[in-house]
């Protein structure tokens, strides 16, 4: 159908008006492998931040970012208003699903040693994606300002005193203070909804722009397996996608998430409290590190080595830029330690 | 000069004279003779105590025996420069006389009214002294309430210290000697928190009270007690000794008096006691009214197991065999069990809502009606009369059910929910599965090769 042709029903009129027919036949010529789960993942991640976009707006909407409201006012939303309770396991589970998504995903860029040429770009705007998700979990998980809430902020903050030139300044802008007040849900609040939601949204376009500009290496069209970018990758990424809704709703309908009883400074942390999955092996690296290492607070020293690792995978691109086969190893030794780490730090 | 001036002179000189030895004479205050005690008393209080002006204020008693070699008499002076009566204006002369302008040994002067060991009955005259002129003791400390040894002398110690009994207590046996610090201090020995402990000292001696013949496991009964918990609990209107005992006037209430110690607190109580058939009967058998069914210093928690007619009823105490008080008893222990019932199954039905994560609006305020509407009915129990507790009862059953009805609806809306829950994941299901058949219409058609 032509630009002069007359439209004939609504869905055809907007077709039209958006030149859809010359998008979809550029899409078409693209191939993407039929099979491999890999590629989903990022459709997968950026669909659990939209539903997290979606739910944390119906939230915001009652939820009270003070300190002596936060928790009646979560209480509220699970207990009376009319489905509450689902937008808010909604929002949990989901949030929780676009970590481990996007830990998943980074593994198989890694693994797959994605990162090389040119992806410089979109494999460094993926890892700043996984920063910003990890700070948006920390401050969502204070909101509730529940006990539980309450001891994460001030165990993860004492954790973000551990890092090396930035900590203290990262520990006192995560309490809004020298301690854990008022001012740190205050804070939260801030970062959870406006600064880190701006910078994923900012983030996440960035990538998306890099990977049209610069295509992951071509699917060979003659292979077997591989099929059109559109319509045939577009509705498996849709099946992804629902699948993923279904799997969100049901953890929402089926597994509780408590709030548990409201924050008292007075009380001591619960006992065996543990940090979020994510944050486990941290857990595990601050808890088993000894007093002093090198001339250096241990935990700090160990911590400290973390982010110089990290910097480094960071940099792969660079200095991998043919892609070892190493690096592939790499992949499997960082995943298997994040294993081992959330283990110890369990038992 | 005319003769009559030189007179008139003489004369105005002789005046000026008596005035100004009279305005030299040690300190008016504070002390007085303790042998004249007793009728100064009256009359300071009559005319006003004047204060010491700051010169005549001197206190060479405790700068001297402060600085003595025999313990026995430098502590007094130690003592005395913590307690509250370290004022210069009162100064150890305030209780001891004597002259403290003069530094020398001279200040015993016994002609200056020098009473170096005041006796047991001579401590609360001399306390009283300052402390029965309101003028004065407005001048040191406003707050300070007055007329304690008035108080004192009609309590049963004060009686007792009058006539000589050397076991009785007198002011310095429960505020101190030299020490004496405020009562508001957590430090004094009469101060709310040591009070009790206080009292035991004295009251659990038995060879101090066998010549009264009373017993001394009051404390020990007390501290079992609702009272005493409530006390050690921290709950600032649980009463210890003085609360039923009165302080300066402590007199043990006796049968026709108890429940007005009671009903200090427990004025309601009190009230609807006196509009029961007991209080006549108690009064005409001279039966303490309270203690009767709740004992006095072993006060246990008020259930309403004490009514009725089983076996731990205090009813049965004195109607085991009357049948129209066990009918009473019957019935309104039938009240009372339904009125837990409903109040518990409330209570219930709201903490299971909760820990379901259901906030029941409005529901802490039914049950709020619920827990006034049950310290209503153990009051009005004290009319045993089953019409009025009825009535109460309706309203405990009224608020408990406004409570599960409210649970109720919010179990309705949570259905309600679910049911919203489920058709989500249906409709989400239903997309899935049209998804997964136009994937593999896709996959068929380009196997066929259409494009």
């Amino acid at each position: 159908m032509s630009a002069d042709t007359p439209s004939a029903g609504p869905l055809a009129w907007l077709r039209d008006r958006l030149g859809w027919t010359a998008i979809s036949s550029s899409l078409a010529e693209h191939r993407a492998p039929r099979r491999s789960f890999i590629f989903y993942l990022g459709g997968i991640t950026g669909f659990l931040l939209l539903l997290q976009i979606l739910s944390g707006v119906l939230l915001t909407v009652y939820y009270r970012p003070d300190a002596a409201q936060a928790h009646e006012s979560v209480e509220r939303i699970v207990g009376e208003i009319s489905y509450g309770h689902l937008i808010r396991a909604v929002h949990a589970w989901s949030a929780d699903l676009f970590i481990a998504s996007l830990l998943l995903h980074l593994f198989t860029v890694l693994a797959r040693r994605s990162y090389r040429p040119p992806q410089e770009l979109s494999w460094l705007s993926g890892l700043v994606l996984l920063v910003l998700g990890l700070g948006l979990a920390f401050t969502g998980a204070i909101l509730p300002w529940s006990q539980r809430a309450y001891t994460d902020a001030r165990v993860g903050s004492e954790f973000a005193h551990y890092f090396p030139v930035i900590g203290v300044w990262l520990q006192h802008l995560m309490r809004g203070g020298d301690e854990v007040t008022s001012n740190t849900l205050a804070h939260a609040f801030g970062f959870h909804v406006a600064v880190l939601p701006a910078a994923v949204t900012a983030i996440v376009g960035a990538h998306f722009f890099v990977l049209s500009r610069k295509p992951p290496g071509k699917v060979d069209a003659a292979k077997t397996d591989a099929i059109p970018l559109y319509p045939d990758f577009f509705v498996r990424q849709a099946v992804a996608m629902t699948g993923v809704l279904v799997v969100v709703l049901t953890l929402a309908t089926f597994v509780d998430r408590p709030l548990g009883p409201a924050a008292d400074s007075r009380l001591p942390s619960p006992p065996g409290a543990l940090p979020p999955w994510y944050f486990l092996p941290a857990h595990a690296i601050v808890r088993a590190a000894p007093k002093e290492l090198l001339g250096i607070e241990g935990p700090r020293f160990l911590i400290g080595a973390a982010c110089l690792l990290l910097i480094g995978i960071a940099a792969l691109p660079f200095i991998d830029r043919r892609g070892s086969r190493l690096t592939a190893g790499l992949a499997w030794v960082l995943l298997l330690s994040f294993i081992l780490l959330s283990i110890r730090a369990l038992y | 000069m005319r003769s009559t001036d030189r007179l008139l002179l003489a004369v105005l000189a002789c005046v000026l004279a008596v005035v100004g030895w009279a305005s030299t004479a040690p300190a008016a205050a504070p002390p007085t003779n303790p042998a004249a005690s007793a009728s100064a008393t009256g009359l300071a209080a009559a005319r006003g105590r004047a204060l010491p002006s700051p010169i005549e204020a001197a206190n060479s008693c405790a700068s001297c025996h402060a600085n003595l070699a025999d313990a026995k008499l430098r502590t007094p002076a130690k003592e005395f420069s913590h307690s509250a009566h370290r004022d210069d204006r009162i100064g150890c002369v305030g209780c001891h006389g004597g002259d403290p302008r003069d530094p020398t040994v001279g200040a015993h002067n016994a002609t200056m009214g020098f009473r170096p060991h005041p006796t047991h009955s001579e401590v609360p005259q001399i306390c009283g002294g300052c402390h029965s002129d309101a003028a004065f003791i407005r001048q040191i400390n406003g707050r300070l309430a007055v007329g304690q040894a008035a108080l004192f002398n009609i309590s049963l110690h004060g009686k007792l210290t009058a006539a000589g009994d050397p076991a009785a207590p007198d002011c310095s046996s429960c505020h101190g000697k030299h020490d004496v610090i405020s009562p508001a201090s957590p430090l004094s020995p009469v101060n709310r928190a040591n009070v009790a402990k206080l009292c035991r000292g004295c009251h659990a001696d038995r060879d101090r009270m066998a010549r009264y013949q009373i017993p001394t496991d009051q404390f020990e009964k007390w501290e079992a007690s609702v009272h005493g918990k409530a006390f050690a609990a921290g709950n600032p209107n649980a009463p210890t000794c003085t609360g039923c005992h009165g302080a300066h006037a402590s007199a043990p209430p006796d049968a026709a008096s108890v429940a007005h110690a009671c009903g200090r607190c427990h004025e309601q109580e009190m009230q609807l006691f006196e509009q029961s058939p007991h209080s006549q009967g108690f009064r005409k058998r001279g039966l303490a009214q309270c203690v009767a069914c709740h004992s006095n210093h072993d006060v246990t928690p008020a259930t309403a197991l004490m009514v009725g007619t089983g076996p731990d009823a205090t009813c049965m105490k004195c109607h085991g065999h009357d049948e129209k008080p066990r009918k009473v008893a019957d019935d309104i222990a039938g009240l009372l069990r339904g009125a837990r019932a409903r109040a518990s199954e409330a209570r219930e039905g709201v903490a299971n809502a909760r820990a379901e994560g259901l906030r029941v609006s409005g529901a802490s305020y039914a049950l709020d009606r619920v827990a006034t509407a049950e310290t209503k009915v153990r009051s009005v129990v004290h009319t045993l009369d089953p019409a009025r507790v009825e009535a109460v009862v309706g309203e405990i059953d009224q608020a408990a059910s406004e409570a599960l009805s409210l649970v109720a609806s919010a179990e309705r809306d949570r259905r309600t929910e679910r049911r919203g829950y489920y058709a989500a994941l249906a409709l989400a299901g239903l997309l899935l599965i049209t998804l997964v058949l136009k994937a593999r219409q896709l996959d068929r058609r380009r196997a066929r090769g259409i494009p």
